[in-house]
C-alpha cells in the first residue's frame, strides 16, 4: 500500500508588502517550525556556531542596569530636594461661590483653555483634543515611508509636520501659563500685572 | 578579616540569605545572565542589549525614568491614603492635617505633586525622543499606539488627583477642565455630568475623581505598562541606531 503523504500544508510568513517587511518579520517563523523555546545558556564552545552573527550587544548586567541605577537615584536627589524646599500648593478650602480672579486649568490643559479664548468650546475642549489623540496615534499608519529611514533627515515632511505641531502647542500653553491674568485677559507677569496667575 | 567582612560572610552564608538568593553574587558574566533572566524584576530586560541603546544620550531614560516616576507616585500615593477621606466635608482639613500633622506627611505631599507634574513631561518628553528617532515606524506601530494611551492614562491620573486637594486651585481648575471637555456627547448625556455626577463639581465629583485616581486609572496605566514593556522586547529591542 503505497500511502503518498500530501504535500506538507506550506506556512507563509505572511506580513505586509515585501518592502515593508522589517527585521522581526523575516524572523517571524510559523511556531510548528520552531517547536522550541529558549530555557537556558550554554557555553559558547558547547554548541557549534553555524554562523556568526556580528555582535553589537552589551550585557545587560552592568551596562544597562548602572544606567538605569544611576537614573533613578539622581532622580531620587531630585525629588527629595524639591520636596524639602518647595511646598505643594494649597489654598483657601474650595468654594463654589468666590470666583478666583482667573480659573486656570492644569497646565497640560492650559493649550486647549487658551483655544477656548478663540474659537467654540465644541472646537478647543472637544475636537481638537480628539484630532490630537487620535491624530497621534495615526502617526505610523499614516507615514508609510520607507521603514528603514528613521534618521531626521531622512524624513523631513513628518519632522517638519510633527515639530510644528509641538512647537504650535508649546507656545499655546505658554501663553496660557504666563500671559493670562484676570478674567483672562492678555497681561505680562510683573508689567502689567503684579504678579503671575498661575498654580502648579 | 575586618569585622564588617566577617560580618557580611556570616549574612550571605545564612540559610535564610541563601534561600532567597540561590546564586552568589554574580560576578562573571555567565551568571549574570543567569541573575537578570532568573530574577523576577530584572528579567524584564534581555539578557543582552544592543550597545547605542545603553547609551544614555539614545533614550535619555526618559521611558524608563517615567515608569520610575510611576512607581514614586504609587507609593508616596498609598502613604497619602491612609490619612486622606475623599469627603467635601474632611478633604481639606487632611491635607492641612497631612501638612502639619502626619510623619513626613508634608514631604510625601510635595514628592506626590512634583513627581506627578514631571511625569506628565516626562512623557510627552519620551513621546518627542520616540518621533524624532522614528521608532513609531514598522515593527512598532502597535506599540506607539499604546505609548497614546499611555500619555491619555497620565494626563488623566494627574487630572483627576489635581481636584483630591478640594481647595480653591483644585475646585476651579477642575471646573474649568471639565467644562472645556463638557461639550462631547456620550450616551446623550454631557461627558461633563458623566464626570461630575452632577452639573457643577461637588462631593459626586469629588469621588468619582478618588475612585478613578486611586483605583481605576492606575490599574488600567500598569495593564498597558505591561503590554509596553512586553512589546518592546517582541518588536526587537530598541529601535535604531540612527
Ligand atoms: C506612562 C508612560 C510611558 C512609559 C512609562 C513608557 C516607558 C517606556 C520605556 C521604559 C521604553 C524603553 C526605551 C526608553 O526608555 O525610551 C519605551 C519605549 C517606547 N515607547 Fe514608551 N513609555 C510611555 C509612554 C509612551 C508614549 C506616550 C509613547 C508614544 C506615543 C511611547 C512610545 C514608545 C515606543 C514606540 C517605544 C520604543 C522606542 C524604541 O524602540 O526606540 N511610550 N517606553
Amino acid at each position: 500500500m503505497t500511502d503518498t503523504k500530501a504535500p506538507p500544508e506550506r506556512r507563509e510568513v505572511l506580513p505586509v508588502d515585501p518592502t515593508r517587511r522589517t527585521e522581526i518579520d523575516k524572523q517571524r517563523v510559523p511556531m510548528s517550525a520552531r517547536p522550541y523555546r529558549l530555557l537556558a545558556l550554554v557555553k559558547q564552545d558547547a554548541v557549534v556556531r553555524v554562523q556568526k552573527e556580528p555582535d553589537d550587544t552589551v550585557m545587560t548586567w552592568p551596562h544597562l542596569l548602572t544606567i538605569e541605577f544611576l537614573a533613578a537615584g539622581v532622580m531620587s536627589i531630585f525629588l527629595l530636594m524639591m520636596g524639602l524646599f518647595i511646598n505643594a500648593p494649597l489654598e483657601e478650602l474650595a468654594n463654589g461661590n468666590v470666583t478666583p480672579a482667573v480659573a486656570k486649568a492644569p497646565w497640560y490643559f492650559l493649550g486647549l483653555q487658551e483655544l477656548l479664548a478663540y474659537f467654540h468650546p465644541t472646537v478647543a475642549g472637544v475636537l481638537v483634543p480628539a484630532f490630537v489623540l487620535v491624530g497621534a496615534a495615526l502617526i505610523p499608519y499614516v507615514d508609510r515611508g520607507d521603514v528603514l529611514a528613521i534618521r531626521p533627515s531622512q524624513r523631513k515632511t513628518a519632522v517638519i509636520l510633527f515639530t510644528m505641531f509641538c512647537i504650535l502647542g508649546l507656545a499655546l500653553t505658554f501663553v496660557g501659563i504666563f500671559f493670562r491674568g484676570p478674567g483672562y485677559t492678555f497681561v505680562i507677569p510683573y508689567v502689567t500685572a503684579p504678579g503671575m496667575y498661575f498654580a502648579l | 578579616m575586618s569585622f564588617l567582612e566577617r560580618v557580611d560572610q556570616t549574612i550571605r552564608r545564612s540559610p535564610v540569605w541563601r534561600s532567597i538568593f540561590r546564586q552568589p553574587y554574580p560576578r562573571d558574566e555567565r551568571s549574570r545572565a543567569y541573575a537578570v533572566m532568573n530574577n523576577v524584576f530584572l528579567h524584564i530586560h534581555p539578557v543582552r542589549v544592543r550597545q547605542h541603546a545603553v547609551k544614555f544620550a539614545y533614550t535619555f531614560c526618559l521611558g524608563g525614568l517615567s515608569f520610575f516616576l510611576f512607581l514614586v507616585l504609587t507609593v508616596t500615593g498609598v502613604y497619602l491614603m491612609f490619612f486622606y477621606v475623599p469627603s467635601a466635608a474632611q478633604a481639606y482639613d487632611n491635607i492641612l492635617d497631612i501638612q502639619s500633622q502626619v510623619t513626613f506627611g508634608l514631604l510625601t505631599r510635595n514628592i506626590h505633586r512634583w513627581a506627578a507634574h514631571l511625569m506628565v513631561f516626562f512623557v510627552f518628553l519620551h513621546m518627542m525622543r520616540v518621533f524624532y528617532h522614528g521608532a513609531y515606524k514598522p515593527p512598532r506601530e502597535f506599540n506607539w499606539v499604546v505609548g497614546v494611551v499611555l500619555l491619555f492614562l497620565t494626563i488623566m491620573l494627574s487630572f483627576t488627583g489635581y481636584l483630591l486637594p478640594w481647595d480653591q486651585i483644585a475646585y476651579w481648575a477642575i471646573t474649568i477642565g471639565t467644562n472645556m471637555g463638557g461639550y462631547a456627547p456620550l450616551f446623550n448625556t454631557p461627558v461633563s455630568r458623566i464626570l461630575l455626577g452632577g452639573v457643577e463639581v461637588g462631593q459626586n465629583t469629588l469621588l468619582r475623581f478618588y475612585v478613578l485616581h486611586i483605583m481605576v486609572l492606575p490599574l488600567v496605566a500598569a495593564i498597558f505598562l505591561a503590554v509596553h514593556f512586553w512589546r518592546i522586547r517582541k518588536d526587537g529591542g530598541i529601535s535604531g541606531p540612527l
